[in-house]
């Protein structure tokens, strides 16, 4: 079936700001989920007006005073009841079957798709580019302190455009224009949902499970980035941006800037960095529970038992011990683990930041 | 064709017979309000029509209390800035968790306390056995039962907001509700309890329609009301031990970290989901397939006129009670559930809409070329049509997989659910309310004051909800406690709209509480109804009814003459027949 209907909506659909009901469209979904939405609309419009001109015109027509007798008693009509099963029978299977291919374009990404993660907590998200690992904040407090100063009138519309720029050089979801981008979806304690309503698309984050949820942004801007689950107190303040870049260059640049670290920060504040963007926080924990890897709470100085190629030994933990563990991770294994722990590809510097990060975390 | 083909042949029941109706005596013994007057006589009572009006004041106080707390949000969100938490809390994190303590508790009052007794347990309990010409329910002492598990379940959530309150939302969705310091296990515990209030209720309606029918009723010349109530009895049987056990399993999991919901100990949150959603959507139904019963009878009787497709609304609040078991998956349209268990649910969930379609067009065919007369029950019979038909296409959007995806948790569906559980369920019971008032209390209310709270209510309640639709669609989502700026003047304009239908129900209490005390007496048929509680005196004596009366045509509303004098019909073929 097609949306033969389309020409008759086209000038909905293809409107570029935000429409009376809809905010604007700017997504490869936008067109077809609004087509299906005025379609649904003008349906309803379409008996809303019958079935209250009816009403009205009954209330008219047959308002009469106390005793009298109404004109008729027919209490039965068959092709009355035919045409108001089988129509709405009709219309409704109609709009499963739209929304229904709507949703399979929605459901599967391309295979091609760029992927970035979105982790909600409370109450922050955190974006992690898999390129290059660059795990950007969603920077919720910052969006709501320009929000706040436009409002309380201490930002002027200008200073709260400069200031926005500025806090999204390194935050916010980034992606490129016209390049389909697949996002998993996290949650690390309960519930949210990531919402973006100018490309229609929502996936809830749900805890120990990887959503997915794929678009192509149609048109560059910055558009609103909302947790639409409810997850407690900040639940209202849990928003970012999505910056639609206007080029794959621009965006790689951006990317470039966002991954880069400043060095200005304590090493140990580095080495934290570094144990969220590669990855290092999926498998070791900080505050002493057992993941994939060992804890690295207190793990500095303290004594390990390993297995190298089949041989016990045993060691303190120390600087030469963490460079050799993240050069080479399957040739000592520490007992009672699985030994899983892939190459990662660490710069010398970062190697010295995590292992002062380590040491930062008590013996 | 012939009203008696609605009536199957073989019944005993023909035009001539059921103008023969029920006794109708004019003698004024004392009514089951008078004849006796002690407090234990209340409190003990086994009488059905004492533990409707029971019911009737508990449901009425419990809906001030969850309407104080609607007020408290409204006020709250006039503003995106902190407007009234502050004078309770000091600091913004305090004042966020309180905001969402008074969404929860207005959520979990309304629909726990408030809608899901409403219609079946006040007024069902008063008028269900009138109906059916009998003396009581089937059970009586399960009955007064169920209605001091109500009071212990309503004390719960009284002690809840005594102790903290509680800010999970109605839902109770793990991992929040697993985590959250707030008083979770009591609010849960009363649930629990008001659960098994539900389940007797229904029991005790199935087995008395089944069993305590007059001779003569059959099922097809029932009034519509009773296949309502039916309808939900087999829900409220069959699906509240499902949200019980849930609940059981959340105390489970908070008390002993037992890990069924949450994944930290190796649970699913979607699993509760399910299992919350397979009672909570049925419970939807629980909630209006007894108002559309009320509907029914309202545009009937008021209309002078047959029901129109009498057994396309009966078999249409079977259909919507089988099929409200098999849609509860579109409350996870989001949530990660496959794509194939996506599209079948929407499937099935667009099947609802036909039956609801069916009744909504037989109640306005029902009112062509009757007689209608416009009073304050009717009026609310009419606006649950205009509301229930904007609640039920505003549910088709939701339904499309496609646009589900955009507006899911935004005050779109905020506003939907309210059109269908305010505008409908509560508006019918309202309906019902004044429909059966004479009936209940013995006294006429205030016409010109009850036509004005309607209207109120009316334009309230569109303005407070139809703002809310649009914000929901522009990417507003529901349970914020700040908002953008832009959505401003629409939540504007939805405070003002709650305040207004707040003095509708003001004034309502007020004209009502005045007939009890200086209101006209009631005659026994002051709107023309042919059903049997039409057939006793207002209010009916204990034992129902003088004599034993036998089944009426409760549609047969054309054979009555007016007495402006009494305001009463009276049958005139009564008379005439013998």
């Amino acid at each position: 079936m097609m949306h033969f209907f389309n020409p008759l909506l086209s000038h909905w659909a293809t409107q570029t700001g935000p429409s009376f009901w809809l905010p604007a469209p700017v997504s490869n979904f936008a067109d077809t989920v609004d087509g299906d939405f005025y379609f649904v609309y003008w349906v309803s419009i379409f008996f809303l007006v019958l079935i209250t001109a009816l009403l009205v015109i009954f209330m008219m027509k047959f308002k009469a005073p106390e005793g009298q007798k109404a004109t008729s008693q027919n209490d039965h009509n068959l092709i009355l009841e035919v045409a108001w099963t089988g129509i709405p029978v009709i219309l409704s299977f109609m709009m499963f079957w739209y929304g229904y291919k709507g949703y399979v374009a929605m459901a599967t990404a391309p295979s091609n798709a760029m992927t970035v993660t979105a982790e909600a907590s409370r109450w922050l998200w955190n974006f992690t580019y898999p390129t290059n690992g660059a795990v950007v904040p969603g920077a919720s407090e910052d969006f709501n302190e320009i929000r706040m100063g436009i409002r309380d009138g201490s930002l002027t519309p200008e200073a709260a455009a400069e200031r926005e720029a500025k806090v999204l050089e390194k935050a916010g979801l980034h992606v490129p224009v016209n390049t389909p981008v697949r996002i998993k979806v996290m949650a690390s304690d309960v519930l949210h949902s990531l919402f973006i309503p100018a490309f229609r698309v929502k996936k809830d984050c749900v805890p120990g499970r990887i959503g997915e949820l794929w678009f192509e942004a149609t048109e560059p801007g910055v558009y609103d980035l909302l947790c639409t689950e409810y997850c407690g107190q900040g639940h209202s303040l849990m928003h970012s941006k999505v910056v639609v870049h206007e080029s794959q260059e621009s965006f790689e640049k951006w990317l470039e800037v966002a991954a880069s670290y400043d060095e200005t920060l304590p090493f140990e504040q580095l080495g934290e960095i570094v144990w969220k963007r590669k990855g290092c926080v999926s498998c070791h924990s900080l505050d002493g529970s057992n993941k994939v890897g060992p804890t690295w709470q207190g793990a500095f100085g303290s004594l390990r038992q390993y297995t190298e190629n089949g041989v016990a030994g045993s060691t303190t933990v120390d600087e030469a011990y963490i460079e050799e563990s993240i050069r080479y991770p399957m040739k000592k294994i520490a007992d009672g683990y699985p030994g899983q722990m892939p190459v990662v590809k660490l710069t010398d510097k970062e190697i010295l930041w995590v292992t002062e990060f380590i040491k930062s975390l008590g013996k | 064709m012939n009203p008696n083909d609605q009536a199957p042949s073989g019944s005993d029941v023909s035009s001539q017979e059921t103008a023969k109706v029920a006794p109708e005596t004019t003698e004024s013994g004392p009514s089951y309000l008078t004849v006796t007057k002690t407090f234990a006589s209340w409190a003990l009572t086994l009488d059905h029509k004492r533990i409707g009006l029971m019911y009737l004041v508990g449901v009425l106080g419990m809906f001030f209390l969850g309407g104080v707390f609607a007020l408290l949000v409204r006020t709250e969100l006039f503003s995106p800035m902190p407007l009234i938490t502050p004078l309770f809390a000091a600091d913004p994190g305090a004042q966020a968790d309180l905001y969402n303590q008074w969404f929860t508790t207005h959520g979990a009052i309304m629909v726990f306390l408030v809608i899901i007794p409403g219609v079946p347990a006040a007024l069902g309990n008063f008028v269900l056995p009138l109906l059916l010409g009998a003396k009581d329910v089937a059970f009586p002492r399960l009955n007064l039962s169920s209605f001091y598990l109500w009071i212990c379940g309503a004390a719960f959530f009284i002690y809840v907001l005594f102790s903290g309150g509680v800010d999970t939302g109605w839902t109770f969705y793990t991992p929040y509700s697993t985590d959250t310091s707030t008083a979770v296990i009591p609010a849960v515990v009363g649930v629990f309890i008001l659960g098994f209030s539900s389940i007797f209720t229904g029991l005790n309606f199935i087995v008395t329609i089944h069993k305590m029918r007059p001779k003569g009723m059959t099922w097809f010349n029932m009034p519509l009301f009773l296949w309502g109530t039916y309808s939900t009895a087999v829900i409220q049987v069959l699906a509240t031990p499902v949200l019980g056990i849930t609940l059981l399993l959340l105390i489970l999991e908070r008390t002993l970290g037992i890990g069924i919901f949450d994944p930290q100990n190796g649970g699913d949150p979607v699993l509760y989901q399910h299992f919350f959603w397979f009672y909570s959507h049925p419970a939807v139904y629980i909630m209006i397939i007894p108002a559309m019963g009320v509907i029914s009878e309202i545009i009937a009787v008021h209309s002078h006129k047959r029901i129109f497709g009498y057994r396309y609304i009966g078999y249409s609040s079977v259909a919507i009670a089988i099929f409200s078991f098999i849609v509860w998956g579109h409350h996870m349209f989001t949530s990660g559930q496959s794509t194939v268990m996506n599209i079948i649910f929407s499937g099935i969930t667009f099947s609802v809409g036909i039956p609801s379609a069916i009744k909504v067009f037989n109640w306005i065919a029902t009112m062509y070329k009757g007689s209608l007369s416009l009073n304050t029950t009717m009026l609310y019979g009419i606006a649950f049509i205009f509301l229930f038909t904007i609640g039920g296409l505003t549910g088709l959007f939701l339904g499309v997989l496609s646009i589900d995806t955009h507006l899911h948790d935004t005050y779109f569906v905020v506003a939907h659910f309210h059109y269908v559980m305010m505008g409908s369920a509560l508006i019918a019971f309202i309906g019902g309310l004044h429909h059966w008032w004479p009936k209940m209390t013995g006294k006429m209310f205030n016409e010109f004051w009850g036509r004005i709270a309607c209207a109120l209510v009316f334009i309230g309640f569109n303005l407070t909800f139809i703002p809310q639709f649009v914000m929901g669609s522009l990417g507003m989502p529901r349970r914020y406690y700040t908002y953008q700026d832009k959505f401003e003047i629409y939540h504007q304009l939805s405070t003002v709209g709650a305040y207004v239908m707040a003095v509708g129900f003001f004034m309502t209490a007020f004209y009502l509480l005045q007939s009890l005390a200086s209101g006209k007496k009631a005659p026994s048929n002051p709107w023309g109804g042919n059903s049997l509680e039409w057939h006793t005196p207002s209010p009916p004596p204990l034992e129902n009814f003088h004599g034993v009366p036998s089944a009426t045509d409760p549609y047969e509303l054309d054979h009555f003459d007016y007495d402006p004098v009494t305001g009463n019909y009276s049958s005139r073929t009564t008379a005439g027949s013998a």
